[in-house]
């Protein structure tokens, strides 16, 4: 052999062949041999040095010549394979051949350790084959994690789902199918589809739908299975007994194909619909039972917040009410109904109005509120309140819906209320007035009472014989004091009714009106006085006391609606103006529609303590007038063209050249 | 002017307000009573006239103590005097009650010097010849 490419045939000096030819072609054979093989193979001897290498050794692992005689250890090729001469030393104590998975720094190789045996039989080392098995771990790795995501994404699914075999055995499942069925997956692989959920799936159809979808393993046999239009049908199967309790499942089968397999298995997947069905048992049965409810709902919150309702096709005045609004109208429940019937039922005073609304209804898609009131044929009276709200019906004709609130009861506590808070001023302010005339009368008839009697005392001393002079003088004098006295008391009282403190302000005229507006309205309504405002948006700013200003205007609004108390046979309206006088100023009308004033007490009627009406307001004029005076103002009144008065008062702007005689 | 018989025709005239309280003294004077004025009801019950007074001309109100007070200690003093009241408010309730509970009479102010006589003389129990007779 040593004359053979011997740097390269080295690594196998010493090798002993047996063999028909001579030693030399047993050799060269054996060399071949070895060198044709792509496997590495290297030899390791008793001391665990390498001894011998083929080709591939030197290619794949980067063995070469200069490493012979070294430990493996310390060959730098074979450095990042640990434990190698461990394993090596492990084999020649055992003669018995082994395996070892080990990686280097590229590649995982399987690691044959045989031993090496002499032909005498001893032992005399190892010899290691290499199989690189980097791209074969690759592919078992990958398949892994293949079978890992697959795995995880039917554990997510929540149909269970499982695969059978021939025999209906389970071959796998999903987490939900073990779930279900509560079954390890090593329970599940002994025991049949027909022994789960206490035999339910035990049935014809589904022995059919298995055989067919396990049959189905080739194109034909699919096509065939197919053809028969019974196969892969799902099947509803109830009862099941699962770890939920009884549900009820659909079950499909699908033929599986599996390569490499010759059997045939099927997928099988469960669909639990118990509550859809449960659902749709349930809901012809419930929707029958709220329609009922709710229609028993509507009438009791009818009945106990005393509404009604009703709808009103325009065009066909078809009407429908609720059986509320019966009760309400007092009319017999079902009976149909007519728009004469409700005119009938409307009180005669608010006919017109409610004629209006109608009208208004008519003209076109109008969202209507509106107040009225009905007569009862034992002639008491109902307060309703009504909204409407214009719709379409499916034709696109004009349709009502509205609710009508039977708020008597509401109404006349508020008409209590508000006659008893009303009552309570008026007591109120007899009561001061009352003691004020007293205290008047007091401090008057005090002086008067000394001047009568000292007047009479004097008579007498002159009249005495002799005439008792220096006493008449006394009573004279004393009579002279006490009608000062008198006179004083008055001013004082002037005093108080024309208080000095005065609040002086830039104000708006139209924005104090409002609020008094606003302070005033409900009393208004309870008396059934309309007012209409017509207050200018651009006036300019007096200047004034604030609330003595808004005393004037409430004040002259009570006078209004008093005038009108007794009006029957016309609207009791009240129209108050504000507006731009001559010269700067600005002026405050209020307009009602009631009994009117005499001209010939018109003057008469400003003055204090002259009044046309029984309570004794008039008092109020004759202090409007003054505080209007005091700013400079100016009062009066005037008869209208038609029914009623007119009171205004103008008072001077900022613009006008008066308002520092003001300060005064 | 302070004999025996004046003394027992004496007159006490309680008012607050000063004009009455000067003229109806002087008045009574005029008329031939003996007449004393006193300011408000603790007053006349402070001084010596109390015991002499035959007639009380009284204000209803006053500070301090009423005329109507004033009438009550005097009845739990036992001191049994007519009183005239005199009042300045006109009203019908008091009035009337004044007069159950025992009052001669009771004048609205300003009264006339008539009903004054008239009534001092009912509460002395005179004719109405008057005091003239009496001195």
């Amino acid at each position: 052999m040593a004359g053979q490419t011997p740097d390269r045939r080295n690594g196998w000096a010493g090798l002993q062949v047996r063999g028909n030819g001579t030693a030399a072609d047993a050799v060269t054979d054996l060399l071949n041999i070895l060198d044709s093989i792509e496997l590495p193979v290297v030899v390791i001897q008793r001391d665990l040095t390498m001894v011998a290498f083929n080709q591939a050794a030197a290619d794949t692992l980067g063995v070469s010549p200069v490493d012979l005689g070294r430990n493996p250890r310390d060959i730098s090729a074979l450095a990042g394979l640990p434990a190698l001469d461990r394993c090596c030393s492990d084999v020649m104590a055992s003669g018995v051949e082994s395996r070892i998975d080990i990686r280097d720094k590229r590649a995982w190789f399987v690691v044959r350790i045989f031993p090496y045996r002499r032909g005498d039989g001893q032992g005399a080392g190892t010899v290691l084959t290499f199989t690189d098995v980097t791209a074969f771990r690759a592919s078992v790795d990958q398949a892994v994690y293949e079978r890992e995501c697959t795995r995880a994404i039917l554990n997510t699914v929540a149909d269970p789902l499982a695969v059978l075999d021939a025999d209906q055995r389970i071959q796998s499942g999903n987490r939900s199918f073990y779930t279900m069925f509560d079954v390890s997956p090593d329970e599940a692989q002994r025991t049949s589809l027909y022994e789960l959920g206490k035999g339910a799936f035990n049935s014809e159809p589904l022995h059919t739908q298995l055989q067919a979808a396990v049959a189905a393993l080739s194109i034909e046999k699919l096509i065939e299975v197919l053809a028969d239009g019974h196969a892969f049908q799902p099947v509803e199967v109830d009862h099941v007994v699962t770890a939920k309790g009884e549900r009820t499942l659909i079950v499909e089968f699908r033929p599986l194909s599996l390569p490499g397999h010759s059997e045939g298995r099927a997928l099988v997947r469960f669909q639990d619909i118990t509550s859809r069905k449960q659902a749709e048992a349930a809901k012809d049965q419930r929707s029958e039972k709220e329609l009922r409810r709710s229609e028993a709902f509507l009438a009791e919150g009818q009945r106990l917040s005393s509404t009604g309702s009703f709808s009103w096709k325009v065009v066909t005045d078809e009407i429908m009410w609720s059986e509320e609004l019966y009760r309400i109208y007092e009319l017999e429940i079902g009976l149909p109904v007519t728009l004469e019937m409700i005119r009938a039922r409307v009180h005669p005073e608010d006919l017109t109005s409610v004629e209006t609304i109608f009208e208004r209804a008519r003209g076109g898609m109008n969202d209507l509120e509106w107040q009225y009131r009905l007569q009862m044929p034992d002639r008491s009276i109902k307060y309703l309140h009504a909204i409407a709200h214009a719709s379409r019906d499916q034709d696109g004709q004009l349709e009502y819906i509205a609710a009508i609130q039977d708020v008597t009861a509401p109404r006349l506590s508020e008409e209590a209320l508000a006659r008893a808070r009303s009552e309570l001023a008026n007591v109120s302010r007899m009561s001061s007035l009352g003691m004020l005339t007293a205290s008047i009368a007091h401090e008057v008839n005090q002086p008067l009472a000394g001047i009568i009697t000292n007047a009479g005392t004097c008579l007498r001393m002159l009249d005495a014989t002799p005439p008792n002079l220096e006493g008449a003088r006394e009573t004279a004098r004393r009579t002279i004091r006490d009608g000062i006295r008198g006179s004083d008391v008055i001013a004082r009282l002037r005093a108080l009714f024309s208080k000095d403190e005065f609040t002086l302000e830039p104000l708006d005229l139209s924005e104090v009106t409002r609020e008094v507006i606003a302070l005033t309205l409900s009393d208004l309504q309870r008396t059934r006085v309309t007012l209409r405002s017509e207050l200018a948006e651009d006036l300019p700013s007096a200047t004034g006391d604030r609330v003595q200003l808004q005393q004037v205007i409430l004040n002259l609004l009570r006078n209004a609606s008093d005038a009108m108390a007794d009006v029957r046979d016309r609207p009791r309206q009240i129209l108050i103006k504000t507006e731009r006088d001559d010269g700067e100023w600005v002026r405050l009308s209020v307009r009602d529609s009631g009994v009117g004033v005499d001209p010939a007490s018109i003057n008469k009627l400003l003055e204090a303590f002259y009044t046309t009406k029984s309570d004794g307001m008039g008092i109020g004029l004759s202090i409007s007038r003054s505080i209007i005076e005091r700013h400079h103002g100016r009062l009066w009144a005037e008869q209208n063209d038609g029914p009623g008065a007119t009171f205004s008062f103008s008072v001077p702007s900022e613009r006008s050249s008066v308002p520092d005689a003001l300060s005064r | 002017m302070s004999s025996v018989s004046d003394k027992a025709s004496l007159v006490s005239v309680v008012d607050d307000d000063e004009s009455v309280r000067e003229s109806v003294p002087d008045m009574l004077r005029v008329l031939g009573f003996v007449a004393e004025a006193f300011p408000s009801a603790e007053a006349f019950l402070a001084s010596e006239f109390v015991s002499e007074t035959r007639c009380l001309v009284l204000d209803v109100v006053m500070p301090g103590m009423s005329g109507p007070d004033l009438e009550s200690e005097l009845i739990r003093r036992r001191q049994r005097i007519p009183i005239v009241f005199i009042t300045g408010h006109g009203g019908g309730s008091v009035t009337s009650r004044l007069l159950e509970r025992g009052a001669i009479e009771c004048l609205v102010k300003p009264f006339s010097e008539v009903a004054l006589l008239d009534a001092v003389r009912t509460a002395l129990g005179w004719s109405s010849s008057g005091p003239v007779t009496a001195t």
